[in-house]
């Protein structure tokens, strides 16, 4: 394991130049600029965990939310192509397309909560990790809704799926059931 | 044919039977059975019930097993023995749209290596197909760890993007086995997955939908490609040097747009 750790600690500088260049200040409250680009270093209120701290809460089996977007089929596709849109995550996250977005309407930011509240049987203090991909301002924004709901064992995992599967195989999930997709465009 | 939903079955029955296996901290080797089925419904959809043997021997891919840049993976088919040969196929297991591109072979073709460069969304199967006159099929497959590189987005502004669009170059590099050519083509191959941060809208989808070469009128190839094609195609592909007439090369994208261009032969005669 320290090996696989230390080989992982030599791969990801590699990886993640071009994709971190900068560190962005922490807003005081959700993000509403671009989407994909440069996330804070901290989230008040949450941990921030890499693959190493993420490996350490797994005994204590925490809620993974994963709120990356779904794939939609382009517009201008040929009617002719073959489209198969796959989600691969963390295997036993609950995947939430677009829970991250900033101007969710109210209606969902509660059917999020709710469904939150029930996979955590209504412990505020249960472990939960929220995350994407890198500089994906999504998940920094869901886990800054459970900060703000009164969850106390948030975990933010800023590298995500990316980071994850360095190392470790994932499963293909279909979108938690009876949540709808934010969105892509503002209506 | 009648056993395919059984194997199915199957399969699906392994998958939740290892799916615990699975979670337990093995690193990503490929072996997944999630994707082994994803494979198989994939060869449904693209191939139908026709059988594809297991055919290294017959097909290559080379690709990097780890790619610096997602948008732009460079992949190399191989075929040993050309003779017999009709098509290849490139399809790219975990991409939205897997089947990156078709290529026919004409009389004036080189089957023996053709190359190309590719968007990968995830960690994913890379499959070669090689597809005979007779109509067999034989496959090949390889893992790629690169993730990312379908909604990355493009550089400039769609307009500026699009300015040039259609403008070729073609290098020819010989040695004593074989001449080959490098065809490039400026096209942003928009893929529909790329979305303008500050409008939050996705750029539509427009792409290189047909590569066709053809040598003193002969065909040399005819290559159907998908939005996995990465922007600016570059093409590297076998060429008979000795074989006299121009390379003609015709490009068409989705919105009909169609670009042509002559390049003198290889060998220098007319």
């Amino acid at each position: 394991m320290k090996a696989a750790l230390a080989t992982l600690a030599l791969l990801l500088p590699l990886q993640c130049v071009a994709a971190e260049p900068t560190v962005a200040p922490e807003p005081p409250g959700l993000w509403s600029g671009p989407m994909v680009s440069d996330t804070p270093a901290t989230l008040q209120g949450a941990q921030v965990i890499d693959v190493a701290g993420l490996l350490r809460l797994m005994p204590h089996r925490p809620l993974l939310i994963d709120v990356g977007p779904a794939d939609r089929r382009p517009d201008g596709l040929p009617a002719s192509t073959v489209w198969r849109p796959v989600h691969r995550t963390i295997p036993g996250a609950h995947w939430f397309p677009g829970a991250g977005r900033a101007d969710l309407p109210p209606a969902q930011v509660e059917a999020l909560l709710q469904r939150i509240g029930t996979l955590t049987q209504g412990q505020r203090e249960a472990p939960v990790v929220v995350f994407c991909k890198p500089r994906c301002w999504g998940s920094w924004n869901a886990a800054k809704r459970l900060v703000q709901a009164g969850y106390s064992g948030v975990h933010w995992f800023p590298q995500g799926v990316h980071g994850w599967q360095e190392q470790h195989e994932t499963a293909a999930v279909d979108a938690e059931s009876g949540w709808n997709d934010a969105p892509a465009t503002p209506p | 044919m009648k056993r395919q939903p059984l194997n199915l079955v199957f399969a699906l029955a392994l998958v939740m039977a290892t799916s615990a296996i699975s979670t337990a901290w093995g690193a990503t080797d490929a072996s997944d059975p999630q994707r082994q089925v994803r494979w198989r419904e994939l060869q449904q959809d693209l191939f139908g019930n026709r059988p594809i043997a297991p055919g290294a021997h017959l097909i290559q891919i080379e690709a990097p097993a780890r790619a610096m840049d997602a948008a732009l993976v460079p992949i190399t088919l191989r075929v040993p023995q050309p003779a017999g040969v009709k098509a290849v196929h490139l399809v790219i297991d975990e991409n939205p749209a897997p089947y990156a591109a078709k290529v026919i072979f004409g009389p004036a073709g080189d089957p023996r290596k053709l190359s190309l460069r590719v968007r990968v969304n995830d960690y994913t199967h890379v499959h070669a197909v090689v597809e005979m006159e007779d109509g067999t099929l034989y496959q090949t497959s390889t893992f790629v760890k690169a993730a990312g590189g379908c909604s990355a987005p493009a550089g400039a502004s769609d307009d500026d993007a699009l300015q040039g669009a259609g403008q070729m170059r073609l290098r020819l590099h010989r040695d004593a086995q074989a001449a080959e050519a490098t065809l490039m083509i400026r096209h942003p191959n928009f893929n529909g997955m790329q979305m303008n941060q500050i409008t939050r809208m996705f750029t539509p989808a427009r792409y290189l939908k047909e590569i066709k070469v053809t040598q003193g009128g002969r065909l040399v190839f005819d290559m159907t490609s998908d939005i996995s094609l990465s922007a600016d195609p570059v093409i590297g592909f076998g060429i008979d040097a000795s074989a006299p007439g121009e390379l003609a090369v015709q490009a068409t994208d989705t919105q009909g747009q169609q670009w042509s261009q002559a390049f003198p032969a290889p060998g220098g005669a007319p």
